[in-house]
This record gives structure tokens, C-alpha cells and sequence, in this order.
């Protein structure tokens, strides 16, 4: 007997073609735990028939999730976060595992059975909001991948996170906004050198997004880029702390990261670091909530001590003065085992570097030891 | 037989020590009845064919500065160092091999043919630097069977002939580098736990400090530079040194400045020197703490610490150690000869246990109950391609494989996987560093692996790095699936930039050369 199980609060409706291959599919939003923590997870049913060419026939289990939020005319894909489980050309997601021997040519799933648990943080939804997602049982053959069975099963969830499609307007928007910064960097000790803004020209030429590419659309960036270039040339400044926090909101950590190294490569273009743009940076990767500790590495690759104009001991080795003298020590030591680790480079510059590391850190801990 | 030495190729100064009958080191004088020869060398003005390597070369600095080199080690491995004189490109490895000519020709001449030789380098001296070391060896002729940690040599000496029993920690603070080791004695058992050094800190930079302050007093005096010349600069680095030993026993050195706008007549004290080196001094104290908290060891459960180098007479140096540790340091042998002592030893096991029927019986005696275990100097690792969980981008990182500082012979595994559907090969490269950063680490060897056709992605390939006691590497990668294998190995010997025969051909050149 083939039994439908009852909707769950988070079941908004069941689908229409539930049934249409002789297997019925149900999926559940449960909770469950996993190493230590709880994760959300859609735990996938199915019951009915299933029909193999031959008794003991190896079957395998394969779940697709759509976004059908905007009707079968408009379906879109969900994405995997998880390599393993993402199809062999896309991103698109596709779980497949063993479902074992099917004993007889005919056999009929009278009680639900389980047969995937998939993780929420696997997957990626095109959007943020409600979304209807249709998920897609199919039985395979072993052997040829031949379908042998399939059910559906539409549920309703509601996403919190931004999707791919929401990041990707997102992004577009963030880079409009990194030129800003990315200028505001660059103007921070009142001059604007013609490096730096050839470098901010050039990232925003090649970043900022021209796929309805056009010469017209080329040269209104072209203008929009020599105004802001006249904006902050006429001593004009912008509220980054409110652009930051708008980005924040925006876009994950990856793209920040994007951004303090474009702002990072302004600093060090003219090849030297002003104490103006230093502090400037500082105050950027703690809006942009960047780590220190990544900030740091950042500026290490990219900003050599040897181009601060003021050496400070927080901007490059993490020591702040509400440390005490033994958490500044230990601090020190970390960044002494890291650099004399490097002086050995192949490459002369990081030879060079870390050895003005270790003149840097021997003089710090020798004004913390006094 | 041949005699089996050691020898301390050091900044400033190097020495040659051999096993006696009974397995003990001594050292072997030079030409010039000195036990130690300065790393110094001039090439003679008057003939281009002789080269002058040890105190004469020293003092020929003040005549002709172009003509002199001094501390190469410092740049021992540096791939862009040359050094032109008469148009020859020098390169370290050839300086520092005219350096070891000179001590092989005396110290054979005086006690019979050296040949097999075991070299002494800083403990932190990476793979292309201990190549480099033996390459020199080679271009002087000798046989080199061996590269020895210079602190473990000193500690080897020392605990073959001192009782020490418990933890032991070598502070190692020589011409141009410094090294602290951290071992476990037990009577001729020694272990090794680690080993940290700072590769550009010595008795030069200490030198190069009293050097500022001399200058600064005659520019103070006169408005004018007392340096003017490279043999001037010669002189008073010389100068400097005189005067850095004499604030070792005296708490005030006075000196005549003679420069080109009169003489003036200074006085600097042991104070004020300690100041001018305070941040040098916080440098070997960081370096101190890294290897302590490596050992995972206190300041209180070190038994004893063992001086060695010249630097370490700096009164500072011994204070700061007793206020550390709660007691002195040990001063009993001579901290400039027991490398190359230590380093004889080491050759004697080397010998021993590569080739037991060329030892010969006393010297087999001696050595028998004496048993090293020693540690991986670096990180080793390989490079791959994971995703960074934070941002979920792929990343290209470095994984070490094999740590520093594990005990030998080790062996580690891990298991990679390949990346896309129907990946044909997977470049594999042979790292070694701390660094997750692969820019930061350096790639010592980097081979194509051949898989085979129509295969999924996120196949295992299976990593296995081991170090045996020898210093050889050997690297395995394992595709699990199809039982390919990938083997390299690696010894010293073998992976630097040099090749054999280049080696052999630039020691026939330098065979032509007569040092003195």
C-alpha cells in the first residue's frame, strides 16, 4: 500500500507529479545533529513502485534540486557549495549514491524510505526570500544510468542568505563602490598620484561589468572615472565608513578580500605608504571586517614594511598597546618564527623583507623588554 | 687510511680537527701554527695565480680592499652573489672552497692526506645552502661524506667529553650566524629536539655596531667622514672587532681614531656597547623563546647550556643567560674549536656507519657507544590546489608533509586528490618551508605525474615524504586506483643547482690555483 506522508509546517504544497512514474517522492527540513553542532538538512523519502529489467538489479539514487519559485517557465538551478556533489559541467547540484540490489523486477515501497539526507549549507539558491524547490528522485540503472523510476516533490523554504544571482548584482554594485574607496585610499594624504589612479582605472576597466559591452557604455565608465578622478583631485571626501557597511551587507568575505587588496596596491603604487593612507587601510579592513590577522598577511605580500612611511607596531606586527608585556611578547615571537622562516626565500625581495621583519621585531621587543 | 676530519667553515673564522688513533678529535694547526685560520681571502696583486687565505689576507685588506673577500658564508647559497676580481665571476661555493684549500693543504702537510670530511653549517642553512657547502668541499678535493649542524657537532663534543646528563640546550653565537639547539643527554646518547637559528646574526653585526658608534664619534668631532676608503673601512672594521673583545674583558676600550681631519682619541664602554647591541641582543632572546616553546620545554627544566662561538664571550650574552636559566653557562671547553671537534666525531659516525671496514679499529673503539639521533632541519611539503572554507574559493597552498624538527629517520603521509574529470597528470612539487603561502617557501623540486585516462575527479593520490638519518629524502607519490608510482629522492648531493660535472670542472680549475 502506498501511503502519502503528511505535509510538515515547512511542506507548503505537494506536487502535481508526484506520482507520475510510479514513485513517490517527500522531502522533510529537519534538524539533526553533526559532530558537535546541529545542522538543517532536507531529508529525502521516497515510496512506490520501481521497475528493473532483472531480479537483484544494482540501482543508484539520484536527487537534482530546481528553484521553481517563477513557474516551470522560468526554472533555475540550485547550486552545490560541495564539489562532490555538483554535476559534471556546472555548479548545478546533483546527489547521487548506491541504493544497493533491487530483489525482483517489480518491487513496491509500501512504507517511506530514506534515501538522502542533504545539508542545507550544501546548497546555494539563485535568490534570496521564498523559494519553491522541486526535488527530483530518480532510481538509475547501476550499470547504464538508464532512469527507472522518478518522483517530485515541491517545498517551500524560506532563504536567508543572498543567492548566486542576488551576489552577482551585489558584486557589480561593490565594484562601483570599490573604485570609490579605492580612489578614497588614494587621496587620503591629499595627493593623487598618477600611478595610483591609472592602477584604480585599470582594475575598474577590466572589473566593473561591460556585458552589454559598447563603446558608449566604455566611455560613460571613461567619464564616470575621470569625475570621481576630479571629485577627490578637488579635496571632495566620501563617507567610507558608510560605503563599507553597505558592502558588508552586500557581499561575502571573498569579495572584500578583493577589495582590500586593490586598496592595498594603491597604497604601495607610488612606493611609499603615507601614514594618511596607512591608518586609512586600517580603518578599512576593520569596517570591511576583514581579520587582522588576514590584514596583516595582506599588507606582509603586498606592502612591505620597508614602504611605511611610519612604521606601526599594530598595523604590522599586531601589538597593541591595551597588550600586556606578555601578550606582546608572545605576539612578537609569532611574527619572528613566521619571518625567520623566510629569510632563506629564493626570491631576493621576501630575503629583503624579512630581514627588515626581524630588525623591525627585534627593535619592538627591545622598547617592550625597556 | 686517509684521516677523517671535521671542519668549521665559519664567518671568520674556520678550523680543521681530526680523529687520533683512539677516535679522539684534535685539532690540526695551519701553516702559521694557528689553530683556527680566518675566513679571509685576497688574491695577490703581483700574480694573478696565487691566492692568500687566512691572516695574511686579513691584513692585506687595509692595501687592497677590492681584492679581499670576508665573510662569504653570509652569502653562501645566494644564487645572484658574484664576486669580480681580474674578470672572474666568483661565485660563494668557489671562495668558500679556497677557504677549505687552504685548510685541507696545511692540515694534510702537517698530519698526513684529509680527505674525508665531514662540513659543519648553521642548523637553520636550508637545502641549496648545505649543497653549496659540499660543493665547496668537493672544488677543494676533499671527500665531503657528510653536513653536520654546527650547534650538534659542539653539543657531540661536548658530551663525549664532559659528563652532561639531562636537557641540554647549545647557544650557538658565532661570526655571522646564531643557533640554538635543545638536545636530551643521557651519558653518548644524544637526541636531538630542535633546532632554531637566525641566519644573519653574529659577531659581525656586533662589530658593525661599535663600527657606527666610531664613526659617529669623529663625525661629531670633525663634521667629517672617518671612513673614506674600502681599506679604510677594512681597518676599522678590524678596529671594531679589537674593540668588542676588549669590552669582554674590560669595562672600558680607548682607541685613536686617525682620520682625514685629524686624530681623535675615544673611549667606549661596555655600557654603552650594550646599548648600541640591545636590539641584536632581543633578536637571540626571541630566538631563545621560539626554540624553548618549540621543546615545549621552561627555562627550569634546562640542565645545562653549553656556549659555543666566539660571540658568546660577550659579558651580556653569559648575564642575560643566568638571569634566564638561574645559572651559568658552561665556558669550560674552547667555544671556537669545538665545532670542528665536534664535527671530527661526527665524521667518525658518518664513517662508521657507511663504511665500518675503512674505519680503523681505534677509532671504531672510540666512537662505538656514542649514538646521535638527530631531526628534520625544515618543513617539507607540496603544493595543492584546496578550497578555503572561509571564502569557498579554490586557493593554491602549500601543506607540509614532513615537520621540522622531527626526529630521524621519519616518514609522514597524506592523500591528496585530483581536481577535475579526466585529469591526465598532476604537476608535483617538492616544497620546503614553514609557510602556508606557497610565494614564501621554496619549490626544491617539481616533476609531471602521468595518470591514466577517462577518470573521474577526486581521485586519491597518496603523499608519502620520509628523511633518513643520512640526510637523503625520499618522496612517493601514489596514484591509489591504478598503482602508479612516482619516486624521488633527494640527497645532498644531488638537488642543488650545481651539477656533478660542473663541480668536478670548476674544482680542476681551482686545482690550478695556488692558496697560501
Amino acid at each position: 500500500m502506498v501511503r502519502r506522508k503528511a505535509a510538515s509546517s515547512q511542506q507548503a504544497y505537494n506536487s502535481a507529479d508526484g506520482s507520475a512514474e510510479g514513485l513517490n517522492c517527500c522531502v522533510q527540513l529537519t534538524k539533526q545533529p553533526d559532530k558537535g553542532a546541529v545542522v538543517d538538512v532536507f531529508v529525502v523519502q521516497i515510496c512506490g513502485s520501481i521497475r528493473a529489467p532483472s531480479d537483484t538489479y544494482r540501482a543508484v539514487v539520484r536527487v537534482l534540486i530546481t528553484d521553481v519559485t517563477d513557474g516551470m517557465s522560468a526554472v533555475r538551478s540550485v547550486h552545490s557549495r560541495v564539489e562532490q556533489w555538483q554535476m559534471r559541467d556546472s555548479p548545478a547540484f546533483c546527489y547521487e549514491t548506491d541504493l544497493g540490489k533491487i530483489p525482483n523486477t517489480a518491487i513496491i515501497l509500501s512504507d517511506w524510505m530514506i534515501v538522502a539526507r542533504l545539508r542545507l549549507d550544501w546548497l546555494t539558491f539563485p535568490r534570496k526570500g521564498k523559494r519553491n524547490l522541486q526535488f527530483t528522485t530518480s532510481i538509475l540503472s547501476g550499470q547504464s544510468g538508464e532512469e527507472l523510476a522518478r518522483g517530485a516533490y515541491t517545498i517551500a523554504y524560506e532563504n536567508s542568505e543572498f543567492g548566486y544571482i542576488d551576489l552577482q548584482e551585489n558584486i557589480e554594485q561593490a565594484r562601483t563602490l570599490t573604485v570609490a574607496l579605492a580612489f578614497a585610499v588614494s587621496a587620503a594624504d591629499n595627493k593623487l598620484y598618477n600611478c595610483e589612479v591609472e592602477l584604480i582605472k585599470n582594475w575598474a576597466r577590466g572589473n566593473i561589468d561591460f556585458s552589454k559591452a559598447s563603446n558608449r557604455a566604455e566611455r560613460k565608465l571613461e567619464k564616470a572615472l575621470n569625475k570621481t578622478v576630479g571629485f577627490f583631485r578637488d579635496g571632495n571626501q566620501i563617507d567610507v565608513c558608510r560605503i563599507c557597511k553597505e558592502i558588508v551587507e552586500m557581499v561575502p568575505i571573498a569579495v572584500r578580500y578583493d577589495i582590500l587588496d586593490l586598496c592595498l596596491h594603491v597604497a604601495q603604487a607610488n612606493g611609499v605608504a603615507t601614514a594618511e593612507e596607512l591608518c586609512l587601510l586600517k580603518d578599512l579592513a576593520s569596517w570591511l571586517e576583514v581579520g587582522m590577522d588576514r590584514f596583516r598577511e595582506m599588507v606582509g605580500k603586498i606592502l612591505p614594511v620597508s614602504m611605511h612611511q611610519v612604521k606601526d607596531l599594530e598595523f604590522v606586527l599586531g601589538v597593541n598597546p591595551d597588550m600586556g608585556k606578555n601578550e606582546t611578547l608572545q605576539r612578537l615571537s609569532k611574527e619572528y618564527r613566521k619571518w625567520n622562516a623566510r629569510v632563506t626565500n629564493s626570491d631576493p625581495q621576501i630575503r629583503k623583507q624579512a630581514d627588515n621583519m626581524l630588525d623591525f621585531i627585534a627593535k619592538a621587543r627591545s622598547e617592550c623588554v625597556a | 687510511m686517509a684521516n677523517i676530519a671535521g671542519i668549521d667553515l665559519g664567518t671568520t673564522f674556520s678550523g680543521l680537527a681530526i680523529l687520533n688513533s683512539v677516535g679522539r678529535p684534535e685539532i690540526v694547526p695551519n701553516a702559521d701554527g694557528e689553530r683556527l685560520t680566518p675566513s679571509a681571502i685576497f688574491f695577490d696583486e703581483e700574480n694573478s695565480q696565487i691566492i692568500r687565505v687566512g691572516i695574511e689576507a686579513v691584513n692585506s685588506r687595509y692595501l687592497n680592499a677590492q681584492r679581499s673577500v670576508r665573510w662569504i658564508k653570509r652569502y653562501m647559497g645566494d644564487g645572484d652573489y658574484r664576486r669580480n676580481i681580474n674578470g672572474k665571476e666568483w661565485t660563494p661555493v668557489e671562495l668558500s672552497s679556497l677557504i677549505l684549500k687552504k685548510l685541507k693543504q696545511d692540515c694534510s702537510a702537517e698530519r698526513g692526506e684529509i680527505r674525508e670530511a665531514v662540513i659543519s653549517v648553521p642548523a637553520h642553512f636550508d637545502e641549496v645552502r648545505r649543497k653549496a657547502t659540499m660543493d665547496a668541499g668537493t672544488m677543494a678535493g676533499l671527500n665531503v661524506i657528510g653536513i653536520v649542524n654546527e650547534p650538534v657537532a659542539a653539543a657531540l663534543y661536548y658530551a663525549t667529553t664532559r659528563e652532561i646528563c639531562g636537557k641540554v640546550l647549545v647557544y650557538d653565537l658565532g661570526g655571522g650566524t646564531f643557533d640554538v639547539t635543545i638536545m636530551d643527554v643521557r651519558g653518548h646518547n644524544m637526541e636531538i629536539i630542535c633546532s632554531q637559528g637566525d641566519h644573519a646574526l653574529g659577531g659581525v653585526d656586533f662589530d658593525a655596531e661599535i663600527l657606527k658608534m666610531l664613526e659617529q664619534v669623529y663625525k661629531e668631532k670633525f663634521d667629517t667622514e672617518l671612513i673614506t676608503s674600502d681599506e679604510d673601512r677594512a681597518k676599522y672594521e678590524d678596529e671594531a672587532e679589537d674593540i668588542k673583545k676588549t669590552l669582554s674583558r674590560r669595562k672600558v676600550a680607548k682607541k685613536m681614531l686617525y682620520g682625514p681631519a685629524g686624530n681623535v682619541k675615544t673611549e667606549i664602554t661596555r655600557e654603552a656597547f650594550e646599548q648600541a647591541i640591545s636590539s641584536l641582543i632581543a633578536r637571540t632572546d626571541i630566538l631563545l623563546e621560539v626554540a624553548l616553546e618549540e621543546a615545549r620545554i621552561e627555562p627550569s627544566e634546562v640542565d645545562k647550556v653549553l656556549l659555543v662561538g666566539g660571540s658568546t664571550r660577550i659579558p651580556l650574552v653569559q648575564k642575560n643567560l643566568k638571569k634566564r636559566f638561574g645559572f651559568a653557562p658552561e665556558t669550560t671547553v674552547n667555544v671556537d674549536e669545538c665545532v670542528a671537534l665536534g664535527a671530527a666525531l661526527h665524521a667518525g659516525l658518518t664513517m662508521l656507519r657507511e663504511r665500518p671496514d675503512a674505519v680503523p679499529a681505534g677509532i671504531s673503539s672510540g666512537l662505538k657507544d656514542i649514538n646521535l639521533t638527530d631531526v628534520c632541519n625544515h618543513s617539507y611539503g607540496t603544493i595543492c590546489a584546496p578550497i578555503d572554507k572561509k571564502t569557498g574559493r579554490r586557493v593554491i597552498e602549500n601543506r607540509i608533509i614532513l615537520k621540522k624538527n622531527t626526529p630521524l629517520p621519519c616518514e609522514s603521509t597524506q592523500m591528496f586528490y585530483t581536481m577535475s574529470e579526466g585529469q591526465r597528470e598532476v604537476e608535483v612539487t617538492i616544497t620546503q618551508g614553514e609557510d602556508t603561502a606557497v610565494e614564501y617557501v621554496n619549490k626544491i623540486a617539481t616533476h609531471r605525474f602521468k595518470l591514466p585516462p577517462g577518470r573521474q575527479a577526486r581521485c586519491p593520490i597518496k603523499v608519502t615524504y620520509s628523511y633518513d638519518v643520512n640526510q637523503r629524502m625520499h618522496c612517493k607519490f601514489e596514484d591509489v586506483q591504478s598503482d602508479r608510482v612516482l619516486e624521488v629522492d633527494f640527497s645532498l648531493d644531488q638537488n642543488g643547482a650545481i651539477s656533478e660535472s660542473d663541480v668536478s670542472q670548476k674544482a680542476g680549475e681551482l686545482e690550478a690555483l695556488k692558496v697560501e
